[in-house]
């Protein structure tokens, strides 16, 4: 399995800020009988940017608010640093917390907003001066120390509570859904001056999204949560690639997914031949037991459309449904004839690539490698 | 079509107009009278006003009865609307933070005593008050008016509560503030206005309570509203009018106040 390189690989040019490692252990919360947060357990490195996506009412709130301290667990672990911190109230943990809606204190400045952490802990007036006006320049806020929080833009708070949650050099920071509330294109600029934050303080990170773009281009890990539980963890390559369910498949990028009916014997990690429901034949690449429910799984990127997909291993004649031409790629719904069935192809668009309107008759092809077969 | 129901509508809001006019005339009447009264010489309250004179305003201000009672009046306001605002305070964050079990309930008996007939909490308090030996005793006064003032700082500080998310609270405790530094940094300057509306709302409820004051009070911590119902058993004097229309005027100084304090706090 491929991994992306982690911070902590190059942690130790950080090492006067560097990150507190999490361990959680057999975490969980019950509301009223019910599970928000099945006992979960999970190692996060020091200096990781660990993320935690999944659909609303998965429990990643409830799991945030564990870490963070207002949320007080059924039962397990959080171990931070080799410290167990569940017994210690949320202003004793030392970490810093970014919230969707910034939470920052309407009747004070910028700069009173900021300064707020180290006036709590008692910081000598002048030093407290100093750092404020470092760690806005950080954030390139320092023209707006006077201002109000109302005053500024959705971004700029965003800014000035990252700046806030940091100052006092927090081993971990936290994140809830940050750029939930900010417009597509400033989200993408705040998610590259995060990742650069992160960076340069070296502060383990952990942070809560729906998004899986999001998380895909911030985290060196992510977890999938549903129904309480972390289904998978792995770097967002890990995740796409080898999916361990259809749930993690369909909610990190698209994917065509079809029932099995059989698969036959073969060793792990084999091409072999399968059955779809409906009586298709296909072949498959199994390192999952195939079981009752199983599914095959193709993503759009890996359907070769045109005269070259017949040498496939998987190859078929069928109708384009619909087509699609989008800045930087094409998209496909392509019927398989005979079949019934419909798969979503995407491919990039060459300079002498042919264009199949909606009607025309292609040939589409996959490698079995590229089929993965998935549980419910 | 269009002109009709213009017409329609232009006659419907001139209607809606005098009406309303008609209601604050109703009310404003017999408060301007109480004023106009007080201004004059004759001994007896007479309508309309023939003179003017100052006359019982000065024997009002020089009647050591009456001084006795606005001071008796002045402290308990202060001391119950004082209780009243603590206890409001807590409540409001006991209802609308802490989400305490039977909040609702706390809620409802809270405002209760702007609602329940005064007479019911004095027939029951003055029973309380003998078995404490609080009887006749500003204390006694003062916490039957603290119960009365309770409802005024425990809704506008609940109003003013609930116009934030608790992750003020919360984002100030992740940054290092334990309950009472987030509550003395962050929460008291957010709801700062409504504490002191709250406050002058019990003060003024104080201020012109009359039923409790009856049951409660002794010769010696007679208040000012107390006193203006025994003179008015035992005659009706200007005086009375020139009384009453002090009351009126600080009545009215502190809920001008109550309106313009918040303003005052959100241009600073």
């Amino acid at each position: 399995m491929l991994q992306m390189p982690r911070r902590s690989d190059t942690s130790a040019q950080n090492s006067s800020v560097g990150g507190a490692a999490v361990s959680i252990r057999a975490l969980s919360k019950r509301y009223n009988g019910l599970d928000a947060v099945v006992p979960t357990s999970v190692e996060i490195e020091s200096g990781d940017f660990f993320a935690i996506i999944g659909p609303s009412g998965s429990g990643k709130s409830t799991l945030l608010g564990m870490i963070a301290g207002y949320i007080d667990p059924t039962a397990g672990q959080i171990v931070i640093d080799g410290r167990d911190v569940v017994p210690e109230p949320i202003y004793r943990r030392n970490i810093g917390m970014v919230f969707q809606n910034y939470a920052l204190f309407p009747h004070l400045t910028v700069a009173q907003n900021v300064a707020y952490p180290l006036k709590i802990r008692g910081v000598p007036k002048d030093e407290i001066a100093r750092r404020v006006a470092e760690s806005l320049g950080m954030v390139r806020l320092e023209a707006f120390a006077a201002r109000l929080p109302s005053e500024l833009s959705g971004g700029q708070q965003q800014r000035v509570a990252l700046a806030r949650a940091s100052i006092y050099k927090p081993s971990i920071l936290l994140m809830d859904e940050p750029l939930g509330a900010l417009d597509k294109n400033l989200r993408d600029e705040m998610q590259e001056e995060i990742k650069r934050f992160q960076q340069e303080m070296g502060v383990t990170v952990i942070y809560v999204t729906h998004d899986q773009q999001e998380a895909a281009f911030l985290a060196d890990r992510i977890a999938i949560m549903r129904d309480g539980a972390m289904t998978q963890i792995g770097s967002p390559r890990a995740l796409y690639e080898h999916p361990n369910s259809r749930f993690v498949a369909e909610f990190l990028g698209e994917a065509s997914i079809f029932p099995l009916k059989s698969v036959s014997a073969g060793r792990a990690g084999e091409a072999r031949q399968a059955v779809l429901e409906g009586g298709t034949p296909i072949r498959i690449r199994t390192d999952a037991e195939a079981g009752p429910g199983s599914f095959a799984c193709i993503r759009p990127e890996r359907v070769t459309v045109g005269p070259k997909a017949k040498a496939l291993d998987n190859a078929f004649a069928g109708t384009v449904r619909e087509s699609l031409y989008t800045p930087g790629s094409i998209r496909y719904r392509v019927e398989l004839d005979g079949t019934g069935l419909s798969l979503k192809i995407r491919v990039l668009p060459q300079a002498d690539m042919e264009f199949y309107e909606a009607g025309s008759t292609v040939d589409i092809g996959w490698s079995a490698d590229d089929m993965s077969l998935l549980k419910e | 079509m269009k002109t009709l129901e213009k017409t329609l509508w232009s006659t419907w809001s001139r209607f809606l107009t005098c009406l309303v006019g008609a209601v604050l005339i109703g009310f404003l009447v017999p408060i301007l009278t109480v004023v106009l009264v007080s201004f004059q010489s004759k001994s007896y309250l007479s309508f309309p006003p023939s003179d003017f004179s100052i006359r019982w305003y000065e024997q009002f201000l020089g009647n050591t009865d009456y001084q006795s009672a606005i001071w008796n009046s002045l402290a308990i306001g202060a001391a119950s609307a004082t209780l009243a605002t603590i206890a409001g305070v807590c409540t409001a964050l006991a209802v609308i933070r802490a989400a305490v079990p039977g909040a609702a309930v706390v809620s409802v008996l809270s405002v209760a005593p702007a609602v329940l007939p005064q007479i019911v909490l004095a027939i029951g308090l003055f029973p309380i008050s003998v078995w404490l030996g609080l009887q006749g005793t500003l204390g006694a006064v003062i916490l039957a008016h603290a119960v009365v003032g309770l409802p005024f700082p425990f809704i506008t500080v609940c109003g003013a509560l609930s116009s934030y998310s608790s992750r003020m609270e919360i984002a100030s405790m992740s940054l290092g503030a334990n309950a009472f530094q987030t509550f003395r940094l962050i929460t008291f300057p957010m709801i700062r206005a409504a504490v002191v509306a709250g406050f002058i709302f019990a003060f003024a409820a104080s201020l012109d309570e009359l039923v409790l004051a009856l049951f409660l009070s002794s010769p010696t911590t007679r208040t000012l509203p107390l006193l203006l119902w025994e003179q008015l058993n035992f005659q009706v004097t200007p005086e009375i009018a020139a009384a009453a229309s002090v009351v009126l005027a600080v009545t009215s100084l502190l809920i001008v106040a109550a309106i313009l304090l918040p303003r005052l706090g959100k241009d600073k």
